[in-house]
């Protein structure tokens, strides 16, 4: 295998160790452009003269879920992989995926980008296991920025669409990120324009320039004061489980009309259809209460029904 | 509007239950919207016999009959005409219309422009599923592009009412829109349009599973709610331009709020004005 040999050949052996590679995690939902912009950012840094590793993960891609990409570069990478807490860069192309990636952040020096898109996803975005700490998904951006120094949350979507180039969302998102990065900006722009079909060259270009310019000219105060976003909808009503409250699930079978909504939405999946094509809970001690069920039942068939524990404290 | 849910919410209370199971389709969106409704009239605290739903004809107008009101199951087009003569005649009832889009926007069109421009207190539920779904599955004026319905067999090429634009254009004063997959904020848009002064005008979008899924191909009953959510952006962040004649490309959320003088208002000013000179 020849990649540890051009390591040591390009490389003095102890300044590998030391330089670790730069992480970056590009995530969002499918069809926003995650894979273009790990793509763009690894052949660059290929470019450049880095050793680079790729890997991605795009599941319901077409159907609007979840993407993720793990770019990293340096002068030796290893792993295709970031581990939790090491990415210095996350790149957030949707703000529930965004905030459920937090975790791969490095602690304090870690910089987060995000567009304050949100194609929210019904049970990708919040932990809804007894006793999970709460509230979570609910913050907003304000919150976010003020927990992470190094955060910038941008309306890329509304950037690019009143460029006219609402497709450009990514590109706009990109030029955010090369603010991040020192790379020169030409060869950003010369990646992108290979990427890119070409009668769209210009105006991702146009849309490269506005994300970085918004980047540069960025003022966290002034973002703070002005911001009037409300905060982050899902789906689920949160059970408070740390103040000690039991879920029981009430399914009306002469109602169920064996659509299959509840089931195929549970995140926890403990309901099942039965033989009369009647949705039954099928594992009661997985059911957080979380709700979903009964929010999204079209006849009404599922009532859950919460009790608290008043004496646990 | 955080003062809410003083006790649980049993939906059992504000449905005629002896007439469940409803006549919906299995996955049918409005039956989530008949939630998210009854949901929002329990948290305003909004007493039954204070509750007037007005309806239209439609799977749509359908879902006023199972709520446990005074209900008013009306003509094809019209039940925003029988919910203005209602409202004028007893202002103390909190009025709700439900619609569908070809109810609302076809048949009715001529009868929201009006409402809205008139700014009666009233709050008009429009579902709409972009089809004629009670009728067998015929287009409708928010039928997205190249969708295929029976009477659009090779895919339709009308343009597309963007409903939440007519009815600001003509004068609601409180305009929203969203999906029965986001239910809690569907519930908490409607609570706010009820709570707001004036004409109200909530676009929801639905689901119709049986006529209009299956011949588009869209997947069974979970795929079509899941599909609500990709296209769709909350209004939440941001002043973005949407493109017109894009469904599928809407904003959701708050899309519009005045305070323009309320027609009961403007009526009793009118004569009072009148009659002191
Ligand atoms: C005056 C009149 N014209 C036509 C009809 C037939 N008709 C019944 S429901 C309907 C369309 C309903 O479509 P929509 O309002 O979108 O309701 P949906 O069933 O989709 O919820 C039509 C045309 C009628 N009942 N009355
Ligand atoms: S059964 Fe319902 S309440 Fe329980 S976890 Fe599943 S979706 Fe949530
Ligand atoms: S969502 Fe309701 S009707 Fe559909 S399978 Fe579940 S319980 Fe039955
Ligand atoms: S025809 Fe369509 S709109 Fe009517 S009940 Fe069936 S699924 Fe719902
Ligand atoms: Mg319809």
């Amino acid at each position: 295998m020849t990649e540890r040999e051009t390591l040591k050949a390009d490389v003095p052996a102890e300044s590998l160790v030391h330089q670790r590679p730069t992480n970056v995690l590009v995530v969002g939902v499918g069809g926003q452009g995650v894979i273009m912009i790990s793509k763009v950012l690894a052949s660059l840094s290929k470019e450049l003269g880095h050793q680079v590793k790729q890997s991605e993960v795009h599941g319901m891609a077409k159907r609007g879920g979840a993407v993720f990409s793990h770019v990293r570069f340096g002068p030796a990478v290893f792993s295709p992989t970031i581990p939790e807490g090491e990415a210095d860069i996350l790149v957030a192309l949707e703000w529930a995926e965004g905030l459920r990636w937090l975790p791969h952040l490095k602690q304090d020096s870690g910089t987060f980008i995000a567009d304050t898109q949100q194609i929210v996803p019904p049970f990708a975005c919040r932990n809804r296991s007894r006793g999970a700490d709460l509230g979570y998904p609910r913050e907003t951006v304000p919150d976010v920025m003020e927990k992470i120094a190094n955060s910038f949350a941008l309306d890329a979507v509304g950037i690019a669409t009143e460029m006219g180039v609402a497709k450009a969302a990514n590109t706009v998102l990109l030029g955010t990120l090369s603010a991040a990065l020192d790379f020169p900006v030409e060869a950003w722009k010369s990646v992108i324009s290979e990427f890119v079909p070409p009668k769209t060259i210009e105006a991702n270009i146009r849309a490269f320039d506005a994300g970085r310019d918004w980047a540069l000219s960025f003022d966290r105060q002034t973002h703070l004061k002005d911001w009037t976003g409300r905060t982050v909808r899902s789906p689920a009503e949160v059970v408070d489980s740390a103040a000690g409250i039991t879920s029981t699930l009430e399914i009306t079978e002469e109602w169920c009309k064996g659509c299959d909504i509840c089931i195929k939405f549970c995140p926890e999946r403990c309901l099942a259809m039965d033989a009369r094509q009647i949705a039954i809970l099928v594992d009661p001690d997985r059911c957080t209460g979380c709700r979903i069920c009964e929010w999204l039942c079209p006849d009404l068939a599922i009532t859950v029904h919460t009790q608290t524990n008043t004496d646990s404290a | 509007m955080s003062d809410v849910a003083q006790s649980e919410f049993n939906i059992r209370k504000y449905i005629r239950e002896d007439l469940f199971p409803h006549f919906m389709c299995p996955g049918c969106g409005h039956g989530i919207a008949l939630r998210a409704l009854l949901n929002a009239v329990h948290n305003l605290g909004i007493d039954k016999n204070r509750l007037a739903i007005v309806s239209g004809i439609g799977c749509s107008g359908r879902v006023g009959a199972y709520i446990d009101a005074n209900t008013f199951h009306t003509t094809h087009g019209r039940p925003l005409a029988f919910a203005t003569g209602l409202k004028l005649a007893r202002p103390d009832l909190e009025v709700i219309v439900i619609t569908g889009d070809g109810d609302c926007l076809a048949i009715g069109g001529n009868h929201l422009i009006h409402a809205c421009r008139r700014n009666l207190n009233i709050t008009c539920l429009m579902l709409n599923n972009e089809v004629y779904g009670m009728t067998g599955g015929q287009v409708s004026p928010t039928t997205s592009t190249d969708r295929f319905t029976t009477t659009t067999q090779s895919g339709n090429y009308e343009p597309v009412f963007d409903a939440c634009k007519l009815a600001e254009g003509a004068g609601a004063a409180f305009v929203g829109r969203e999906m029965t997959l986001q239910t809690p904020a569907l519930r908490d848009l409607i609570m706010e349009a009820i709570a707001h002064e004036g004409f109200s005008f909530v676009e929801v979008l639905s689901d119709c599973t049986e006529v209009f899924g299956r011949k588009n191909d869209m997947g069974d009953s979970m795929e079509m709610v899941l599909a609500q959510k990709s296209g769709f952006r909350s209004n939440s962040y941001g002043t973005a331009v949407d493109e017109p004649f894009k469904p599928r490309g809407m904003k959701t959320g708050v899309l519009h709020r005045s305070e323009r003088l309320e027609y009961a208002a403007a009526y009793q000013q009118h004569h009072a004005e009148k009659s002191s000179t």
